[in-house]
């Protein structure tokens, strides 16, 4: 099938056929943009366990993240993630398609730069700044304890890998209280640890991702050894699903929220003792 | 009988005795060396007293079952290895090589991506003993008594790689994102992060198998006289072949459920064994159980301690020493011929 752009029947300057091949580009058009306007979003997205817009994402058209596939929809507009196959996005450019890639923000200043931008792109910029607004007045109700010192705390996520520093997630576990003790292991580019390793950091806090699919894996069976369940009697764990805090969006909020809580949870039963 | 033999011969009670003690020292050294430093013996202490200290925690819940399950494996292959060398009298045999480890390896993908393993417990490791048994089968079918060497590692190469593709096709079918990146595991073997009930799904089919194979060592020496002579020394070949498939299945499918296929370790251990025990198979099988935990352990321990991230398949650091071997003995009983 020949490319051609959709003819914009509106002359307003907004793209009117979205095509998204990264996960967190589909949730931001599914928050940002006209449901009409989106041609469609990947099939990650359709998943509700791995993705907060699943609800919205459904009856889309998905997609693979392939070249092809994103072709077929004529898109006037393509949204791509800095992980998305080099491949693809040159594929793409190659025909003339018009291809914006975005990177993982690493800041809260990132995440708003990220929502305005892409806000900006699809022509709904007051959307944009409304959601910038509603994240921040979320981020503002939650307490702010800056005089105690920062539990530790380490992440456990599939395959046995944890969050180095130096990304949004460091940023997140600072705004709840917390210090990322990733910091502490040698972790070069492979961010994965032997269990022994991360066990022995002596934490206050374990988050351990809660995500699960239907169907079972050695990845996931990782965050049920035995040894997480034995260090829950030492130190607190926290349950969460990676989702609330993969992509830029309002769900940041409730991220740094269950942390927060844990942090005061466990503050409250030092102070007893 | 030969000065050679008389000498093997006499040299047998304390070879076992010295190949168990190596076992147990290498067990123990698995159990100090890791990621971290830990002092064993105080945290040997603190689980006597029943203290749930961090490094009690460590060396139960992730030092004990690794050490155990390298060490219980290892033996496995050995054992499983010097049986499967006595039965088709051909020193290529190894469940590697000849493909039941790959058939055990795709028995307990197919058991635990299906989700059939949270049904019931041991579900995994009869998947793995399944497939072994599988594949054991279809060998015994392809080779049959007389095992040709090139029909044997023929029939082992189609073995493999049928079930390797069926492995691969079975983690393709998950709906699980990660299944299919977990090939590596099944076909190379890990003892990273395994857990204690893992051990104590396995050891009981793994001792089963041990005693199936080991009682089978009278059968084992008088066959090398030929299936005639055994037979008239009123050993019973049929029952004999069948003991040793159901030991070899238990004993390989049992570990590999765990840990994933390791090659090689039933291959080498054997070989380098042999001329110690004067040849004789049955004496092979204990003393190749503990060469092959040694190995095992050996090779799990050089894996944490290389600077390599992440750890390297225990499969790949065996295969580095078992492949080159294979290839010298092949070499060798080529210019015999």
């Amino acid at each position: 099938m020949p490319w051609s752009p959709a003819l914009a029947g509106e002359d307003d300057g907004k793209p009117r056929r979205l095509v998204s091949i990264a996960m967190c580009m589909d949730e931001l058009i599914l928050r940002l943009a006209d449901r009409d306007a989106i041609a469609s979003v990947t099939w990650l997205s359709q998943d509700r366990r791995n993705a907060n817009m699943a609800q919205a994402a459904k009856g889309l058209p998905a997609n693979n993240g392939l070249a092809e596939e994103a072709l077929s929809y004529h898109p006037d507009l393509t949204l791509a993630g800095s992980f998305t196959e080099r491949s693809t996005v040159a594929l793409l450019r190659e025909v003339g398609a018009r291809v914006v890639e975005f990177g993982v923000p690493e800041t809260f200043d990132g995440v708003r730069r990220q929502i305005r931008e892409v806000a900006a792109l699809i022509g709904e910029p007051e959307r944009g700044e409304a959601l910038v607004a509603d994240i921040d007045s979320g981020l503002a109700r939650i307490p702010v304890d800056a005089n105690r010192p920062p539990l530790g705390a380490i992440i456990l996520r599939p395959n046995g890998f944890t969050v180095g520093p130096g990304s949004l997630v460091d940023e997140i576990l600072r705004r709840a209280g917390m210090a990322n003790l990733a910091a502490r292991l040698d972790l070069g580019p492979y961010q994965q640890v032997p269990l022994e390793r991360l066990a022995t950091l002596d934490a206050d806090v374990l988050i351990v991702d809660s995500d699960r699919f239907a169907a079972p894996s050695l990845a996931t069976e990782a965050l049920d050894h035995p040894i997480v369940a034995a260090l829950s009697r030492r130190m607190k764990v926290v349950s969460l699903p990676s989702r609330l805090w993969t992509c830029a969006g309002p769900t940041l909020v409730d991220a740094v929220q269950t942390l927060a809580a844990a942090t005061a949870e466990v503050r409250a039963r030092e102070g007893r003792n | 009988m030969s000065a050679a033999l008389i000498r093997a011969e006499r040299a047998y009670g304390p070879l076992v005795v010295a190949l168990g003690g190596l076992t147990l020292a290498a067990t123990f050294a698995s159990l100090a060396i890791g990621y971290v430093h830990l002092d064993v013996f105080a945290a040997l202490n603190d689980v006597a007293h029943g203290r749930a200290s961090l490094p009690a925690l460590v060396l139960v819940e992730l030092r004990l079952p690794r050490a155990a399950l390298g060490c219980a494996v290892g033996f496995s292959l050995g054992l499983t290895g010097a049986a499967m060398q006595g039965l088709l009298r051909n020193p290529l045999a190894d469940p590697g090589v000849v493909g039941v480890s790959g058939g055990a390896a795709l028995g307990a993908v197919v058991v635990f991506y299906s989700g059939l393993a949270g049904a019931f417990s041991l579900a995994l490791p009869l998947g793995g003993v399944a497939g072994a048994v599988v594949a054991a089968l279809a060998l015994y079918a392809l080779v049959g008594r007389g095992a040709g060497t090139m029909t044997l590692i023929l029939a082992g190469v189609t073995i493999n790689s049928f079930a390797g593709a069926l492995t691969a096709l079975a983690l393709n079918l998950s709906p699980n994102p990660y299944a299919a990146f977990e090939i590596m595991f099944w076909l190379m073997g890990s003892l990273v992060d395994r857990s204690l009930p893992q051990l104590w799904l396995a050891l009981p089919l793994m001792l089963a198998g041990w005693a199936l194979l080991l009682s089978s060592a009278p059968a084992l020496d008088a066959l090398t006289l030929g299936e005639d002579t055994a037979t008239s020394l009123g050993f019973d070949l049929k029952r004999l072949r069948l003991t040793l498939v159901a030991g070899s299945a238990l004993a390989v499918g049992g570990a590999v459920a765990v840990t994933g296929a390791i090659g090689f370790v039933g291959l080498v251990v054997p070989h380098l064994l042999r001329p110690f025990v004067g040849h004789r198979p049955g004496r092979l099988l204990l003393v190749s159980g503990f060469g092959g935990a040694i190995v095992l352990l050996g090779a799990d321990i050089a894996v944490r301690l290389l600077p390599i991230h992440p750890e390297l398949r225990l499969g790949v650091v065996t295969a580095l020493i078992g492949a080159p071997f294979l290839l010298s003995l092949i070499d060798r009983m080529r210019r015999e011929a």
